[in-house]
């Protein structure tokens, strides 16, 4: 027969007789059994023999301090006694105290059947109850005693590459000893403390947390290329994971450290020849255009027909080596575009304001009427800045571009449910309904007679939808030929 | 007569420029490299500085935050040109926009003749 560990039960009841009946009961089972006559003395019992107490028994009839005071105050002191209540008939009373957050009621003309019966399954969910807390604390204890297996810790020191673990609420419980080096971390700085004030980096801290939330808004950082986190002078490549227990709870988050400050330096250097490459295919370029516009203009001396037709060729055979050059340039653009860079709390409206400011001198020179209307108090958005001001030039550009004189460009930023909305309006020439589920393709180009003397490489579109797609948020336009086009753009602020 | 500076290593693009600006009536005046460009900005006193950004030494950039830090150019309007992106992306917008150097205006190079002209004819006729 199983032994069951027995119970320490305190009854606490006026009635003499009740008070002895319950208590031959428990004690015929093997519980310990104390006795208090009033509030005050089960007070006073339990603050002397603190954890001595499982299961109380309370009789909702007591004289002078209720036995809901106590229920009250013990909720708030000492949650893990579990508080059974008695009284006459189970009322209103009863229910009140079970709001209070007693576990069930026995009426006091019980049968010992009808009293084992209530208290059997009390004991039971004591019995849970205890076990919840052991397994909470099991789960803070399991990771801290990771980095004490030995043959694991010798295979962790004897990685390449930086590692971290976290706990559930960020501090650190391992690392090795790449990571000490990389952040001139000790085991008396860093082990217990919180990563933040181990590592300098707000990046960093949010991408623990929000593994430890297991954060389905993590999955679009961490696929594909990993993010580059700055802390000091080293550049880090790093990819955080929850780290889950076996019931799929996150229990801390494991983070691995790859050094690519010398990468990080190459690109730099690609990015450095890219724009001096750049620079010297345009500026020539640049003056080709001026001097053979000069000259096709007649201000270097009357031409004749012949020199004009020409010239307007060489002139056309220039812009096309520009655009070329422009496209070629465009690659790196879409890289930059692929990926959140970094994520902060922007104020849209503000970015929106700023770009539609600058914007409004082209649109003023075609003679484009634009307005701007930016909702007050939104709420501030998490996402990556370079981005969101490529989406806003982007699409205001392409409306001044597509929209002809005397046309007119709205632009509108406000807040649906839980969506900023932000929307162009233009007046332009329109899209065709067979292009418009193509136009966010790369190096999609709108082919006809009006748009051939626009200049452009086909990757803003999908530049703009790759920020949004990033941003787990969505694009559409909605268009008719020679009335106009509209793109709404919706991002989610909660992700 | 209006005067515009404009400031560019690259010779023949200058030239190209003053003749296309001398055409529409404007006195066009001439430098070469950063250093040449403030003291034409201080000899010549014009209305409009045209100012490339890369430049050889002094750079356009800085040509540009001298400008503004001296109460007495800071009033002309500069119009920074650079080929360095045409898309107007990320820090390059950024920067270009005169953040940092309190540019007032921004055109990416190559430069549509007839779009210069109109830009300096905005300028020149707020007042």
């Amino acid at each position: 027969m199983l032994i069951k560990p027995s119970i320490n039960i305190l009854v606490v009841e006026n009635d003499i007789t009740i008070l002895q009946k319950c208590r031959e009961l428990l004690v015929n089972e093997g519980h310990r059994v104390r006795t208090a006559e009033s509030v005050e003395e089960a007070l006073h019992i339990i603050q002397k023999h603190p954890g001595d107490v499982d299961i109380m028994l309370l009789s909702l009839e007591l004289p002078g301090w209720g036995g809901l005071t106590l229920i009250n105050v013990l909720q708030k002191a000492r949650r893990e006694i579990l508080i059974m209540t008695m009284s006459a008939n189970c009322g209103e009373e009863a229910i009140e105290a079970m709001h209070a957050g007693a576990y069930d009621c026995i009426r006091k003309s019980f049968t010992a059947d009808r009293f084992w019966t209530k208290i059997n399954r009390a004991i039971e969910a004591f019995r849970l109850r205890r076990q919840l807390g052991v397994l909470t604390r099991q789960r803070q204890a399991a990771l801290t005693e990771v980095g004490h297996h030995e043959n694991l810790s010798a295979i962790l020191q004897s990685l390449t590459d930086g590692l971290v673990v976290t706990d559930w609420q960020t501090n650190i419980v391992l690392f090795n000893s790449k990571a000490a080096s990389l952040f001139d971390l000790t085991r008396e700085k860093a082990l217990g403390h919180p990563i933040s004030a181990c590592i300098q980096s707000d990046e960093l801290l949010s991408f623990f947390m929000r593994a430890i939330k297991s954060d389905s808004s993590l999955a679009p950082l961490m696929a594909g290329e990993e993010p580059i986190v700055k802390v000091g002078d080293k550049a880090l490549r790093v990819h955080v994971d929850p780290v889950k227990n076996e019931t799929d709870t996150a229990i801390g988050a494991v983070c691995m450290f790859h050094d690519v400050t010398s990468v990080s330096a190459m690109d730099k250097l690609r990015d450095d020849f890219l724009s001096m490459v750049s620079h010297e295919l345009k500026a020539p370029l640049s003056s080709l255009l001026m001097q053979i516009s000069v000259v096709l203009d007649g201000l270097a001396g009357e031409l004749s027909a012949k020199q004009s037709d020409l010239l307007g060729k060489a002139k056309e055979k220039t812009k096309g080596m520009i655009t070329l050059v422009n496209d070629i340039l465009d690659y790196r653009r879409i890289q930059e575009g692929k990926s959140i860079q970094k994520i902060a709390n922007l104020d849209l409206g503000e970015i929106l304001k700023r770009t539609v400011e600058l914007m409004r001198l082209s649109a003023e020179e075609k003679g484009i009427a634009m307005t701007c209307e930016i909702a007050e108090a939104l709420p501030s958005f998490a996402g990556d800045r370079g981005g969101m001001e490529a989406v806003f030039v982007n699409l205001i550009s392409n409306a001044i571009k597509y929209t002809p004189q005397g046309g007119n460009v709205n632009v509108t930023l406000n807040k649906a449910g839980k969506d900023i909305r932000f929307k162009v309006v233009d007046s332009g020439m329109g899209i065709p309904t067979e292009d418009t589920d193509r136009i966010f393709e790369k190096f999609y180009r709108i082919k006809t007679e009006q748009t051939r003397s626009i200049s452009g490489s086909g990757l803003g579109l999908s530049i703009v939808k790759g920020v949004v797609d990033a941003h787990r948020g969505s694009i559409r336009a909605e268009s008719e030929v020679g009335k106009g086009t509209t793109f709404f753009i919706s991002l989610p602020v909660e992700k | 007569m209006k005067k515009v500076l404009v400031v560019d290593d690259d010779v023949d693009f200058c030239e190209a420029t003053k003749l296309l600006l001398d055409s529409k009536g404007y006195d066009v005046v001439l430098a070469h490299d950063g250093k040449e460009g403030l003291e034409k900005m201080r000899g010549e006193g014009p209305d409009l500085v045209i100012l490339d950004v890369m430049m050889p030494e002094m750079n356009g950039y800085d040509v540009c935050v001298v400008i503004k830090a001296d109460p007495a150019l800071k009033k002309t309007p500069v119009i920074l040109l650079t080929a360095v992106d045409q898309n107007l992306f990320k820090t390059t917008y950024t920067q270009a926009m005169g953040l940092m150097t309190e540019a007032d205006d921004y055109m990416a190079k190559p430069v549509e003749p007839q779009d210069l002209v109109k830009r300096v004819e905005n300028w020149l006729n707020k007042d």
